[in-house]
């Protein structure tokens, strides 16, 4: 009983934790010192680095949906409603969740596992003695560089995918260009733009913050750090899903979506 | 003077520490013996603050540290110079990066003044050649050398700690860095190394401490640390025992 009653007060605790590391990460980014270089290599790693996979699966996935879409409305006379679809679900729904998740697994793994390492190697505890705070020196620079990221990601990520569903509506489909570009400006309004662009933040915010929290928590040596980074990749893709879902249901309310 | 009063750590469910009390002057030479996971390294991370003992008092130069937020230890942490165990030097910077990482943060040294003293502390351990490597490209002795000049670069410390500063180094190395060790004493400063090495620990230090299930089970000098009949130090000393291998006849094995 004794051990259950400490697990729970460490599960609790551990819930503790990641919010006040969530806070002091984001106080960070207003309060000095500021680690600039750190930001930019963290840009350097998450950004560049995932550049290419996110546009490749973008593509693929663009490619994928608009030939179901073609396949499903040619039957029923309604093709060119393929562009309108699959703006909308691009730019309101996969293209953020998809870059987030793909984020997730690259980039939160690794840093997760990054910091477990340095948490265990006592490189955390090295900056403390130098009196550095390990939030400002290893998180912020962390989260800033995914708040950047993730959205400009899932911006290329939604051209490239709108664009892959454009080679398949107007070149395997036989749709007229026009009107799939037409349906594409269509979807382009201030509602789904405004959807599209806000949950890149809070993805990266989740990513960000459980992926640091899972590694600086890190113990128990190699096993702990594959503990950790697995944990870092399961409980941050639950959060998007979970935060999707939350997020989509709040920016309907907000920007007057009917149902 | 760090003194432990009654101290007590867990991790979790698991107790590491339990009610240990002593005191150590800035200017000993204190060595803390005991196995794996019988708490020495927590022991070290309690003087310096980088965990809080769950009961009991720590008194650090007049100072009881036992509830000071992170900001207020800054000041007793720059009493120490802490070597941790493996060097922990950081994966990403080089090792000239390294040793300036604390004239970075706590001086106003410009860059040409900074590389000056980087080149001058590897000079004092022979590795100036090695300002440009990566971590990963030293060997374990040279990364414990690098670690303890990157302690000593920005403060000037009343007491070093180390952490296993020998474990796992060949005997030309654990040599160099136990030189070393004595060498920063000089001036009268002392240090406490936890070590499970009794070899190296009876070359360095003048007390011992011996941890057995998070209690100190022995605390005396030499002559009474070979004389000790607790049994765990026993096994411990069998090391120094151990009867030379045999040479083997020529055209053998």
């Amino acid at each position: 009983m004794k051990r259950e009653t400490i697990r729970i007060k460490e599960w609790i605790s551990d819930l503790q934790d990641l919010y006040f590391l969530s806070f002091q990460g984001i106080l960070g980014l207003v309060r000095r010192p500021f680690y600039s270089k750190d930001v930019i290599d963290q840009m350097d790693y998450s950004g560049a680095g995932s550049f290419f996979i996110i546009l490749l699966i973008a593509l693929f996935i663009g490619m994928a949906l608009s030939l179901q879409l073609s396949a499903e409305l040619s039957g029923m006379g309604f093709k060119m409603y393929i562009g309108r679809i699959v703006g909308v679900a691009i730019i309101r729904e996969i293209g953020p969740v998809l870059a987030a998740l793909v984020f997730a697994g690259r980039v939160g793994s690794g840093m997760a596992s990054e910091l477990g390492s340095m948490t265990l190697g006592h490189q955390v505890d090295t900056l403390r003695v130098f009196g550095v705070d390990p939030v400002r020196k290893l998180v912020t620079p962390r989260l800033l560089g995914c708040l950047i990221m993730v959205p400009a990601l899932t911006i290329t990520g939604d051209a490239v995918s709108i664009l892959g569903g454009y080679y398949i509506a107007v070149f395997v489909s036989h749709q007229s260009s026009a009107v799939y570009w037409s349906s594409i400006q269509d979807v382009l309004n201030f509602e789904n733009v405004v959807s599209g662009f806000v949950k890149p933040f809070i993805f990266a915010y989740l990513i960000a913050c459980i992926s640091c929290y899972m590694g600086l928590s890190t113990k128990g040596g190699a096993v702990g750090l594959r503990r950790a980074t697995t944990r870092a990749v399961v409980a941050s893709f639950i959060m998007i899903i979970v935060a999707d879902f939350i997020l989509t249901r709040i920016l309907f309310y907000v920007l007057g979506f009917s149902l | 003077m760090i003194v432990f009063d009654r101290v007590s750590f867990s991790y979790g469910i698991q107790e590491v520490l339990r009610d240990l009390s002593f005191s150590i002057r800035f200017n000993q030479r204190v060595a803390i013996l005991g196995g794996s996971g019988d708490g020495k390294t927590t022991l070290l991370k309690l003087i310096v603050g980088l965990l809080r003992p769950d009961s009991g008092r720590i008194v650090i130069d007049g100072k009881d540290i036992t509830d000071k937020k992170e900001d207020e230890l800054r000041e007793i942490r720059t009493k120490f110079s802490i070597v941790f165990q493996e060097g922990a030097l950081f994966d990403s910077l080089n090792v000239k990066e390294n040793v300036a990482f604390g004239l970075r943060e706590y001086t106003k040294m410009t860059e040409e003044e900074i590389d000056q003293k980087v080149r001058e502390l590897l000079g004092e351990v022979g590795l100036e050649h090695a300002i440009e490597l990566m971590p990963e490209e030293l060997s374990g002795g040279m990364l414990r050398r690098v670690a303890i000049m990157r302690s000593l670069a920005a403060f000037d410390p009343k007491m070093f700690l180390y952490d296993e500063a020998t474990t796992g180094l060949d005997p030309v190395n654990a040599d160099i860095i136990c030189k070393l060790i004595l060498d920063l004493t000089r001036g009268g400063k002392g240090f406490i190394i936890v070590t499970h090495k009794v070899f190296d620990a009876l070359r360095l230090a003048e007390r011992f401490m011996f941890l057995k299930n998070g209690s100190i089970i022995f605390d005396g000098n030499k002559d009474q640390l070979m004389q000790s009949s607790v049994p765990e130090i026993q096994v411990f000393l069998k090391e120094l025992k151990l009867p030379l291998a045999t040479p083997s006849r020529q055209g053998e094995g």
